[in-house]
């Protein structure tokens, strides 16, 4: 469970490296088409932001839902 | 089911239709670039125009356009030669004189299309002449009448310089901010609730609606540095608000901070609901008004006029102000899901 959390974490890492790496690539992608991919890149931001914190409550669950079962 | 979480659709509902008429409506037409910036007076001058989202090949018989002078004073363009959608040249018989008391001065492009619309380039292009004469200057320049301009497409947000498409970020940077406002504001009357009854659950409460709302402020300072760099040319430019945001986010990270320094449940509660409320308390005067004392780059703070006018026209408030309401019930959703793992979380640590 940890791990597949862990790699989920590591997966959203080594996209945001290529999205960096992928601008230094290409000088001015970020410039290009009227700076439409600065919106693209803000709305990404928000939408992993979010889903990091989903996972952060994922993880509390889960460790609340193996209390209860130890419990039981 | 539905009775029970109606907002929550209601959430995705707009922030679907934020999405898509955000990204979707075309920016207005606009002018990218014109060459040459600068023109003598008394001789004949090709501009070379891009124009932005136009269509000149369209309208090509139609165009019209003059360059404009204080006090409303125009030269029409003796001849326009369209190239292709985006670029045209015009050709324009300057005068001897100008209708200007000195050598130097400055005039707006003007462009008309039935297509297009007007598009106003202002004051971007230098005028000189070698000699003085206003009232010469006067006459040759008030031949020509501008009149009869074309409103243009109506659906369409508007067209900036600088920011370009990143307008748009309008509906996803600026209500983030609207929902960290008030899942504070919420945070703040369980925290009061709590002192006055000592219940619990108004403390866990606070506590999911600081996280949510911290989780947005970060996300909103992230989107703000990257929209920053790709417009005032830098992540961080130590701009007033940026530095306050950031303080009060360390305050609010304080609170996170503080919670985990108590064993005793109840002391914790108490300690971190008094904080609470001092940390929305200088949230205000951090968010609202030091960066309106100062210069900024933000617009509405400081000597920056606010993000309104032609900034933020009508069409732009029909998906903005829906884009708040959006973002601010997202923000809710994700506080409520905290708060039930945290009243999880207490109901087995009571057991």
């Amino acid at each position: 469970m940890i791990w597949n959390r862990l790699s989920l974490v590591c997966i959203l890492t080594l996209l945001f490296q290529q999205m960096a790496f992928a601008q230094q690539a290409s000088g001015d992608f970020l410039r290009s088409i009227g700076h439409i991919y600065v919106v693209v890149a803000v709305i990404l931001i928000i939408f992993f932001g979010i889903v990091l914190f989903l996972i952060y409550l994922d993880r509390k669950l889960t460790k609340l839902e193996n209390q209860i079962k130890e419990n039981e | 089911m539905i009775r029970q979480s109606w907002w929550k659709i209601l959430a995705v509902v707009i922030l679907v239709y934020t999405i898509l008429a955000g990204m979707l409506i075309p920016l207005k037409p606009g002018i990218a670039e014109v060459t040459p910036r600068a023109l003598q007076a008394g001789t004949e001058v090709e501009l070379t125009v891009t124009g932005y989202n136009s269509y000149y090949s369209k309208a090509k018989n139609e165009l019209r356009a003059w360059l404009k002078l204080k006090g409303d004073v125009v030269l029409k363009a003796a001849r326009i030669e369209v190239l292709n959608d985006r670029t045209m040249k015009l050709h324009f018989i300057l005068p001897q004189y100008l209708p200007s008391d000195s050598k130097d001065d400055a005039c707006s492009l003007i462009l008309d299309s039935p297509i297009d619309g007007a598009i106003v380039l202002p004051d971007g292009i230098a005028l000189t002449q070698d000699s003085v004469n206003l009232l010469e200057g006067k006459k040759l320049w008030s031949v020509d009448k501008m009149d009869q301009l074309n409103a243009g497409p109506k659906l369409t947000f508007p067209y900036r310089s600088v920011l370009y498409e990143s307008i748009r970020n309008q509906y996803f940077h600026v209500p983030l901010w609207f929902a960290m406002i008030f899942l504070f504001m919420f945070s703040v009357n369980f925290s009061v609730r709590y002192l006055r009854t000592y219940d619990p659950d108004a403390d866990q409460r606070t506590l999911a609606l600081n996280r949510a709302g911290f989780v947005f402020g970060l996300l909103g300072t992230v989107t703000g540095a990257i929209w920053a760099k790709y417009t005032w040319g830098a992540f961080w430019s130590w701009d007033v608000k940026q530095n306050m945001t950031a303080v009060a986010l360390l305050i609010y990270s304080a609170y996170f901070i503080l919670r985990g320094a108590f064993q005793d449940e109840e002391k914790k509660a108490r300690l971190s609901a008094v904080y609470n409320i001092f940390a929305f308390a200088a949230l205000i005067p951090l968010l609202f008004v030091i960066p309106r004392m100062t210069d900024s780059l933000h617009p509405g703070n400081g000597g920056n006029p606010a993000f309104g006018g032609e900034d933020l026209d009508n069409t732009m408030r029909m998906v903005f102000y829906p884009a708040g309401i959006g973002w601010t019930l997202l923000g809710f959703w994700v506080a409520s899901v905290a708060y039930r793992v945290e009243k999880l979380q207490q109901r087995l640590l009571d057991a």
